[in-house]
């Protein structure tokens, strides 16, 4: 059996399953590649430097993935907050994903795992309540940060198309939210007050990340699946979600919300543009039938315990912080 | 010289005082375990709303922060709204909430008359199709507290909201809350395998934004999306006819100019709304009928037939033409708006 290769291992996923891969197979069955070294606490672990934006890159792959016998690729270098500069955020993303496949392709690699995101569906009023993995995905053309996940997941199914002989599995990620996660989406919880779109409660999956991990090492065991959606238990409303957290909420008519967003973000305020105020007005929950069919696997954690794993995380002090809301 | 004392000397203190005999000490022990009971069903239920807005006043501007603000908003909220929803974000709370309003609209307001209820299906999926009228979607609120009530297996009908209502903000949370889901075959279909009781308007934004002049003449009913989900999952149609809620907001106009804007289909232009301002959206007290008429049978010509548009056609128009004739026989009957 051929070496397993992580991209992305400064990513929470990527640091997080490659600890518990060379937990399971011992540190000379990995090899990271990656730009920064991995921990040196995983000592051992095979390195790669490689820089996936740089042209070129998929040359050197190739050699790299031939030369460290590699048959499957976990591929999370992805950027799971939204970036002022997002030219490098599509070179990374879209172009380096290009680069990885295309590598992974002429090396032979039999299994590629690629992160996403179900926030590439979009959301979008005219959603169904659940969206299985063959909905055509219809994101705000604004997001940058969704468009090049998008091309990403594109160019990955494109090759393996092309080159059946190399399988994917695409696992679309909900929102991770639990200990030692930061993201856009925990910087917002980890303010006072949060702007909410008025007259507005959608619902969101929040996802414990045991689950998230739980889902990887199953799809790495089941082999290619396509495109899976990775989802907890149930679903919460985002408001039942910021009130158990105890923020203020204030609400923001949605014309005012965009614009207000807009320039929150160029200012340099706002932790996310203003595609993602759609996010906040609309439905975008994933249906994880596929996942327990095919890679026989289920969330044991609800969204509710993904929030309690943050806020337990984020506030120490609180005993129980969903029961703190309250008392 | 004076003496000062090293300790200040304290007046009788207020506490018990320290116990002497065994009687004593278990007089004690029992108040300190009444004091612990206390404090453990305090913990076990927290304070609601009421207690909250009280200590809320009495702080006044002193205590107010931004930790008592999220505690009184969050307060506010969950006294009305549980901490979990269903799948499709329905909030029982919410519901039970809203229930006594519900019900005065239903036996009070506009005393509800049901005929034919038998014909719902006590258990396994059903699509319940109803005429839509009333400028506000009151209507599915009575057909599915017809159904709760009256119904002796008290099933909960899941009704399709349009798209008019369910994206409007305050109105689609609203909708959400009480059980309603955004219309689309998607959602239909998977409530319907699930064998729940589904209620569809067909005829959507035409039915229920119709105008006074053109009440009770059904509108067109879609492009047959329902009877297509009805083939797939081979649940029976029940059709199901309102009377008495098209008169409810007598619509004689629309300004489109105002409503456009503000992303409605359309603004109702009544002889109370808006001239009477929020009083002219209270709706009349008309006398309502609600008739079920015989379950359709509709699996027997296989899921594929969905993808057969003579037969939906038909099967649609058939439809449609038995709630007319439900509708006609009840107004023919009909001797009076407001009584019946």
């Amino acid at each position: 059996m051929g070496r397993i290769a992580v991209t992305g291992t400064s990513s929470f996923l990527g640091s997080r399953i490659l600890r518990r891969l060379v937990d399971a197979r011992g540190a000379d069955a990995v090899v990271t590649v990656d730009i920064a070294a991995p921990p040196a606490a995983l000592g051992g672990v095979r390195h790669q430097m490689l820089d996936l934006t740089l042209p070129g890159a998929d040359q050197r792959l190739v050699d790299v993935l031939q030369d460290e016998e590699v048959d499957t690729v976990v591929h999370a270098a992805f950027f799971t907050s939204p970036r002022r500069d997002s030219s490098y955020g599509h070179e990374l993303e879209s172009i380096g994903t290009l680069h990885l496949v295309a590598a992974a392709a002429a090396a032979g690699v039999r299994h590629l795992v690629m992160r996403s995101y179900t926030a590439v569906y979009g959301a979008r009023g005219q959603n169904p309540n659940f969206l299985t993995e063959d909905r055509r995905p219809d994101p705000n053309p604004s997001l940058g940060w969704v468009r090049d996940k998008l091309e990403a997941e594109q160019h990955a199914l494109a090759f393996a198309k092309r080159y059946p002989s190399m399988g994917v599995t695409i696992l679309r990620f909900a929102t991770i939210l639990g200990s030692g996660l930061h993201t856009f989406y925990s910087r917002i919880l980890a303010k006072r007050v949060v702007p909410v779109v008025f007259g507005y409660d959608p619902l969101v999956q929040l996802l414990h990340p045991e689950d998230a991990l739980a889902a990887l090492e199953a799809a790495l065991a089941k082999g290619p699946c396509g495109i899976v959606n990775v989802v907890p238990r149930d679903v919460l409303s985002l408001l039942t979600a910021l009130h158990l957290a105890e923020k203020v909420t204030v609400p923001v008519p949605h014309p005012a919300a965009y614009a207000l967003a807009d320039l929150a973000w160029t200012s340099g305020i706002g932790a996310a543009p203003a595609g993602f105020v759609d996010y906040a007005r609309f439905l975008f929950v994933a249906d994880g039938e596929k996942a327990k069919r095919e890679l026989g696997w289920t969330a044991s954690y609800r969204s509710r315990d993904a929030l309690g794993a943050y806020l337990a995380y984020r506030y120490p002090e609180k005993a129980d912080p969903l029961h703190e809301a309250e008392a | 010289m004076k003496v000062v004392p090293l300790r200040p000397k304290t007046t009788r203190s207020r506490r018990a005082a320290p116990p002497r005999t065994d009687r004593d000490l278990r007089a004690r022990l029992r108040t300190l375990e009444a004091d612990l009971e206390r404090a453990k069903a305090k913990a076990d239920h927290p304070e609601g709303l009421l207690v909250t807005l009280a200590r809320f006043a009495h702080a006044g501007t002193r205590g107010l922060s931004w930790a008592s603000l999220a505690r009184l908003q969050s307060a506010l909220y969950f006294a009305w709204h549980s901490e979990e929803v269903d799948e499709f974000g329905s909030d029982r709370r919410f519901t039970e909430t809203l229930q006594p309003l519900f019900e005065f609209l239903y036996t009070v307001w506009w005393r509800v008359e049901t005929a034919g209820i038998e014909h719902v299906p006590a258990e396994g999926p059903g699509l319940v199709v109803v005429n839509h009228s009333g400028v506000l979607p009151y209507d599915g609120l009575m057909v599915k507290l017809a159904i709760r009530q009256e119904h002796p297996a008290r099933r909960d009908c899941r009704m399709l909201a349009l798209d008019m209502f369910a994206l409007l903000p305050v109105l689609a949370p609203l909708l959400a809350k009480s059980g309603s889901v955004r219309a689309n075959p998607e959602n239909g279909e998977r409530l319907l395998e699930k064998h729940e009781l589904v209620g569809v308007f067909p005829e959507g934004v035409k039915g229920v934004g119709k105008y006074f002049r053109e009440r009770y003449k059904l509108a067109r009913f879609g492009r047959g999306g329902f009877v297509r989900i009805a083939l797939r999952t081979g649940a029976p149609i029940i059709p199901c006819a309102v009377v008495g809620a098209e008169e409810i907001h007598p619509m004689i106009a629309k300004a489109d100019w105002i409503g456009r804007p503000l992303g409605f289909p359309y603004f109702p232009i009544t002889p109370t709304f808006p001239a009477l301002g929020p009083l002219g959206l209270v709706p009349l007290p008309t006398k309502w009928s609600i008739d079920f008429a015989d379950p359709m049978d509709v699996s027997s010509y296989g899921p594929e037939a969905a993808e057969d548009p003579i037969l939906v056609n038909r099967l649609s128009e058939e439809v449609r033409s038995v709630i007319q004739r439900m509708i006609d026989g009840r107004l023919a009957r009909r001797r009076s708006i407001w009584f019946g």
